[in-house]
């Protein structure tokens, strides 16, 4: 039984883990992986398709795979390419996610109903839209949920039409090469009578007509935006290089005379696709991956694709839901073998977490907190860390139950806070250093860590304390110790990280301490850790009163990280949100509830002044 | 006495004084919303007290925006706190090795208090616009203002007599003994409207009776102040100018009127003759600037910036060119002043450079590393202390 249970749930933990190995079927003829896989250039970064396909899918609809009409889910590639290829499909897939009531009654809509949305369904609302998204308040800052969300959808439209002619120019798809082939031939001609006209000689007018028509055709794509799909031409390209989109693609020809062998590639795989020819389809492909190889020669590309299809994260959140509950049945029920279960899969968990931290680090080029998604991440990933610590010392479930419950929760957030996009955008360049990154942003955040660890910690002791004689004088006692060490941990790190900030704004913009939103925060978090240290060597708060303090601590961490944000002031409101606004408020009500819940009459028997934790500094 | 001093020692009241920062700052943050920062800063930390009041925006604003609270400004918290932590010091304080991360740590926290009050008073901040291939040797800020007075008969250098915008009170009468010139300030306007009598009929009279508001019929009214972060008010000043030889009329000066869009307004004191403005706070360098090339880098296929740099030469008058970059994260230090990239325009034709002189710039770096060594020293000392006890105990 001692070593039989542990080992039970390493190995679900093992075959959770492994899942995630497994390449993905995506139970086609087509080779979708190998798609999926193809280099292209996005938000100034060279990424997978897949990449792009997961972003904006997740941009759209906040989720990162299709959900059908009838029952079924479609991976956020196939929907990609259900969407290039096959357009009049795509616009049945409801993937545009609305809901604000009055948004969704413009269109005569319930919220009951559902809230996603296809581009068919949205078609003949189009002119209300535009109309409608016209008429909001032009100073960003002021716009209510209603104008936010009309001026989210509309964006989202434009998106999705962008995304939809990235690698095919639109209009008659099964033409595409005939269109390619009559584009190639009229440039010279074309060119030709454009500049007789220009010197006001005689020309072919049905020559300049079709190469003019085609110009402003490519020029419109062009400007459209979209991703780059063709590297620039030569040996040595650097990760800085401008790739050219479709249009840029196609205007080129007139410069070189020749299509480029990229675009037509895009076009036979759109053809192939469309003669349901999968054959040469996936020649095609190959062909496609040996022309970009040099485009991508890191191999940065390709780990990215079994990044995204691994999902470490979504992993570990998993390992972390069950190492939660193994360690709270364990203080009912088997002691001993359940924390040891716990334990071991903690460490499996922690071990994913780590690798999906380094891996966006290897992507990314950067050290691991560059914005608010991986700042949660880093959240998590410290406090299960520092919780890991504490369950090796005291081996007694607390350090896996809070490892596990601040590990998911973070993560859950990270899964939210992914929403608005490519979660390893560009750095700005007021932020771009990787010294700093390294420095200020880890510790500081590692200071977050500490203090949701504490106030996590307290909230076990609340709660534990409830039914009576559940909380034994000496967890009680181990419980304080931890909550004290980590809290000074926690000043420690808080102070450090706010100072390196000082340091780093006095280098750039010759301003130690700007008064700033989010360095206010930070303050008043090592403010309240001096303050409970304090509070404590002053004998004016015993073991509950400390406790009970570090859960409100969790209120002023969740204020610096979040709310400092929503103020929509100052250098570091790089990450505004509003729908966070609601859950945030939930998270302190809930907190408050816990203080008084702490503040009750403790349940016979536990009642004991602590004694020799208390006379240390 | 004594209680006096048990009380100024006591823990206590470090908590309570510690309680009140963290609501200062708090609240401080809350009302950047409405005031920005250098105003917050001012209200909130700048101060000895600081007034927060329900915003009416809030949920049940109507009812509760007459709700004010009151708090200690940042700078009572500041004494406060030195003098508590000071006192703690002398009576509890015993030297022993195992106090010692305590000690530096706290004496680091007293640097530092220390340096937020140099700060406040040493640290001077404007900025500098220059165009490509132009120059300048001056940084202005529009966060203050001069009234100034220019002699430019010198083909050498101009004269420049300055009234800092703090003694433009209502009222106020200075004399100007070096320009044979008192003047009385009839109406000081933090921030106005301005309005001819041509294109507002109904507009108040104008006051001016000299210079170039009298002539265009110019009038102010006054309006609240823009705290915003980008706002910029239009200071504007009604005054009086009286020579030896009598009264010299009434004037508009207003910080939009300045050299780089409006005729100077001129006056004759004495057979000489003087431009007067009030303008934007300007600080002369012992040097100029040259700009030659301005940079702006995005990243490949969008508008995220990657990089701004300033390719300048510093020029100082006896001496041959300094060339320098000035870019994001990497500012040039040289005589006493901090430059940095700060914003650039005029389709990155001109850049905008923040410039910092602030003597007592290395003293925040000393208080944080004293108090990062004394934390560091401290949180060993327990560990070590934590581990030998609990390898102890599972020995026994």
């Amino acid at each position: 039984m001692k070593t039989f249970v542990p080992l039970l749930c390493l190995l679900v933990g093992v075959i959770i883990i492994g899942r995630g190995l497994v390449p993905p079927n995506y139970q086609s003829e087509y080779d979708v992986r190998s798609f999926a896989e193809l280099p292209v250039q996005s938000g100034g970064r060279v990424l997978p398709l897949d990449s792009v396909a997961r972003n904006s899918l997740r941009l759209l609809s906040g989720r990162q795979s299709a959900k059908l009409p009838e029952d079924g889910k479609m991976s956020a590639i196939a929907w990609f390419m259900e969407l290039s290829f096959n357009p009049v499909a795509a616009d049945k897939i409801p993937v545009f996610r609305i809901d604000n009531p009055q948004v969704l009654g413009l269109f005569g809509w319930q919220q009951e109903d559902r809230k996603l949305f296809s581009f068919d369904d949205l078609r003949p609302h189009f002119q209300t839209i535009q109309q409608m998204a016209s008429q909001v308040n032009p100073e960003p800052k002021l716009r209510s949920a209603y104008e936010r969300q009309l001026i989210k959808l509309t964006s989202a439209l434009m998106e999705y039409d962008v995304l939809a002619r990235s690698i095919q120019p639109g209009g008659n798809l099964d033409q595409v090469l005939l269109e390619y082939g009559a584009w190639e031939r009229i440039v010279e001609p074309g060119r030709t009578a454009f500049d007789q006209k220009e010197r006001g000689e005689s020309f072919d007018a049905e020559d300049l007509e079709r190469f003019t028509f085609l110009t402003s055709r490519y020029l419109d794509i062009s400007k459209r935006g979209g991703f780059g799909i063709v590297p620039p031409a030569g040996e040595q390209t650097k990760a800085d290089d401008h790739w050219l989109n479709l249009g840029e693609a196609l205007l080129q020809t007139i410069e070189s005379g020749q299509l480029n062998p990229i675009v037509d590639d895009y076009a036979k795989l759109t053809v192939f696709w469309r003669q349901a020819n999968p054959q040469g389809f996936n020649e095609t492909l190959t062909a496609l991956h040996t022309q970009l190889a040099p485009a991508s020669p890191t191999g940065h590309v390709a780990f990215e694709e079994f990044f995204n299809t691994f999902e470490p994260f979504y992993r570990a959140s998993v390992l972390y839901v069950i190492i939660l509950l193994l360690a709270a049945i364990s203080w009912l029920w088997m002691p001993l073998p359940l924390q040891r279960g716990a334990f071991w899969l903690l460490v499996l968990a922690f071990a994913v977490h780590t690798f999906g931290l380094l891996g966006r680090m290897y992507i990314q080029g950067r050290p691991p907190v560059t914005n608010l998604y991986s700042s949660a991440i880093f959240v998590g990933w410290g406090a299960v860390l520092l919780g890991l610590i504490l369950e090796r010392i005291y081996r007694s479930g607390i350090g896996s139950f809070v490892s596990g419950l601040v590990g998911f929760v973070t993560l859950i957030i990270a899964h939210n806070l992914a929403l608005s996009g490519d979660t390893l955008e560009m750095m700005q360049a007021v932020l771009d250093s990787n010294f700093w990154l390294a420095t200020h942003v880890v510790i500081i955040t590692i200071g977050y860590s500490a203090t949701f660890l504490a106030g996590t910690l307290a909230i076990v002791y609340v709660l534990r304390r409830l039914p009576a004689g559940r909380l034994s004088r000496e967890t009680a006692a181990s419980l304080y110790r931890m909550v004290y060490g980590i809290t000074c941990f926690a000043l420690l790190f808080s102070f450090v990280g706010t100072m390196l900030g000082g340091v780093w704004a006095d280098q750039s913009w010759g301003r130690f301490w700007g008064w700033d939103p989010k360095e206010n925060g930070a303050l008043i978090i090592v403010l309240w850790c001096a303050l409970m240290l304090h509070a404590r060597i002053g004998r004016l708060v015993g073991e509950r009163g400390f406790m009970l303090l570090a859960i409100f601590g969790n209120i002023v961490t969740v204020w610096s990280w979040f709310g400092t944000n929503m103020l929509g002031v100052g250098l570091h409101s790089y990450g505004f949100m509003d729908k966070a606004f609601f859950w945030i408020l939930l998270f302190i009500v809930s907190q408050f509830a816990l203080i008084a819940l702490g503040l009750t009459r403790p349940a016979p028997g536990t009642r004991t002044t602590p004694k020799a934790a208390n006379g240390q500094a | 006495m004594k209680s006096l001093y048990r009380f100024l020692s006591s823990l206590k009241l470090t908590v309570v004084l510690l309680a009140f920062s963290i609501l200062l700052v708090f609240f401080g943050t809350l009302d950047q919303v409405h005031y920005g920062i250098h105003e917050a800063q001012r209200r909130y930390f700048e101060s000895f007290l600081a007034l927060w009041q329900y915003p009416s925006e809030w949920f049940g604003g109507l009812q509760l925006s007459w709700f004010k609270l009151p708090l200690p400004g940042g700078f009572t918290l500041g004494i406060l706190l030195l003098v508590n932590l000071c006192c703690a010091h002398f009576r509890y304080f015993r030297l022993s090795w195992k106090r010692s991360g305590i000690a530096i740590t706290h004496l680091g926290v007293v640097v530092l208090l220390v340096s937020g009050f140099l700060v406040s008073w040493l640290q001077e901040e404007s900025q500098m616009w220059i165009d490509e291939g132009g120059q300048s040797n001056y940084a202005e800020t529009h966060l203050d203002n001069e009234l100034v007075f220019i002699d430019r008969s010198n083909p050498d250098y101009d004269e420049v007599v300055s009234i800092p915008q703090s003694l433009l009170r209502d009222g106020a009468h200075i004399e100007l003994p070096q320009l044979g010139l008192s003047l009385n300030v009839v109406d000081f306007m933090l921030n106005a409207g301005l309005g001819t009598k041509m294109q507002n009929p109904n507009g108040p009279t104008p006051r001016a009776d000299r210079g170039a508001a009298a002539r265009m019929g110019l009038f102010a009214v006054e309006k609240a102040p823009d705290y915003s972060d980008k706002g910029i008010n239009t200071t504007t000043a009604i005054i009086e100018l009286e020579g030896a030889e009598g009264p010299l009329g009434t004037w508009l000066v207003s910080n939009v009127m300045d050299e780089h869009r409006f005729p100077p307004q001129t006056l004759e004191v004495g057979g000489r003759t003087y431009e007067v403005y009030l303008r934007f706070k300007r600080t002369y360098l012992p040097f100029s600037l040259e700009l030659k090339k301005f940079t702006h880098d995005k990243y490949p296929g969008t508008d995220i910036p990657k990089n701004f740099a300033s390719d300048v030469r510093i020029l100082t008058p006896g001496e041959s060119p300094q060339p320098a970059l000035i870019y994001m994260n990497h500012p040039l230090r040289h005589g006493g002043f901090t430059f940095y990239q700060a914003s650039f325009g005029k389709q990155d034709t001109a850049s905008m450079l923040q410039v910092v002189r602030n003597p007592s710039w290395l003293v925040p770096y000393l208080a944080v590393t004293l108090v990062g060594i004394g934390m560091c020293i401290q949180f060993l000392i327990h560990l070590v202390r934590f581990t030998t006890r609990r390898s102890a105990q599972s020995r026994s």
